[in-house]
């Protein structure tokens, strides 16, 4: 049966190559970006969204399921920052929490409901290998993902007598706009810590998203990371 | 325009849909003055918000519109509209009709 996708955050990096790949692989996809569009397919659909505009997610969700199911929904919108928790100034946290948590909080919440009307449907909520690591220089970043790992569980535990799976899948550096700003003696470090020293490329990364959504054995509310922690 | 009478017979049609699903016959047998939320209620907090997703549904292809029953408007009422099937009616009417 023809399976349609809504992945966040699909204007380049790791939601435009997951898009590109669950497209290969014969799925619909709705991409919510603020960016330009910059995948043409006949199967995918393009909705300019931000995802810390609640009404705006409301919306264009509900017109989604409109025309059909929304058999999964990947969390992938986000945004990151480093600082001391001394120096981040409030507004840096504030919106990264807007972003991270809330954007993740609001799709959750709207195709959450198309798929409690399914009875079926999977969630993946991208974290970061940041919060087992307790990475410093990262609060308010590992802070917002550490929301949505947990916003993942209780949503789980919620939505699984509806038959609504939610996991959390999580990363360490992948070689993406997010990262370029990081130092490299610091990349180095981290994949080091989770056993990745040659660091993710967006292939393993997509990869590993797409063997979670075929792997109907993982628990709901499962947090899953690409390392050896 | 949706009239009182067509939102009940939803809320009612929907009801006895989740009863058989559910398993709980007495929702079938659901009237206006059925307690959904709260003490005695017919529904538990699971089936409550199965009604409300699905019955958002119901109102799009009823009514062509788009209504968000569980907002913050709904939450901060005095009284719920999700306390009777006849309120939570009487809320899609206003919701629908606004």
């Amino acid at each position: 049966m023809p399976s349609t996708a809504l992945i966040t955050g699909t204007s380049r990096g790791l939601g435009l190559a997951l898009a590109e790949r669950l497209l290969a692989d014969g799925w619909t996809v709705h991409g919510f970006a603020r960016g330009p569009k910059t995948l043409v397919h006949p199967r995918f659909r393009s909705h300019a969204v931000d995802v810390t505009d609640e009404a705006a997610v409301r919306i264009a969700i509900a017109a989604i399921a409109a025309e059909g199911r929304i058999d999964l929904l990947v969390n992938n919108a986000g945004t990151a920052s480093l600082n001391s928790v001394l120096l981040t100034p409030g507004e840096v946290a504030a919106t990264l929490m807007r972003v991270n948590y809330l954007g993740a909080f609001h799709c959750l919440q709207a195709a959450g409901k198309v798929m409690v009307r399914q009875r079926s449907g999977l969630v993946i909520n991208l974290t970061t290998v940041a919060v087992p690591l307790v990475l410093e220089g990262e609060a308010a970043y590992v802070a917002s993902k550490a929301a949505v790992e947990a916003l993942t569980k209780v949503a789980a535990a919620e939505l699984a007598p509806q038959g609504v799976r939610i996991l959390a899948a999580g990363f360490g550096p992948v070689d993406t706009a997010l990262t370029r700003a990081v130092p490299r003696g610091k990349l180095a470090e981290i994949n080091e810590r989770i056993g990745r020293p040659q660091g993710t490329t967006i292939p393993q990364a997509v990869d590993f998203l797409v063997a979670l959504i075929g792997d109907a054995s993982v628990p709901s509310g499962s947090v899953r990371y690409l390392a050896s922690l | 325009m949706l009239t009182r009478e067509q939102s009940l017979a939803l809320v009612l049609r929907r009801l006895a849909l989740l009863g058989k699903e559910l398993g709980k016959p007495a929702l079938e047998q659901a009237d206006e003055q059925t307690r959904l939320f709260g003490e005695a209620a017919a529904l538990d907090s699971i089936g409550l918000v199965t009604l409300i997703a699905d019955l958002e549904e119901d109102i799009r292809v009823a009514t062509g519109k788009t209504v968000f029953l569980a907002d913050e408007k709904a939450m901060s009422r005095l009284t719920s509209p999700f306390r009777r099937t006849g309120l939570l009616a009487e809320y899609v009417v206003e919701l629908v009709n606004r």
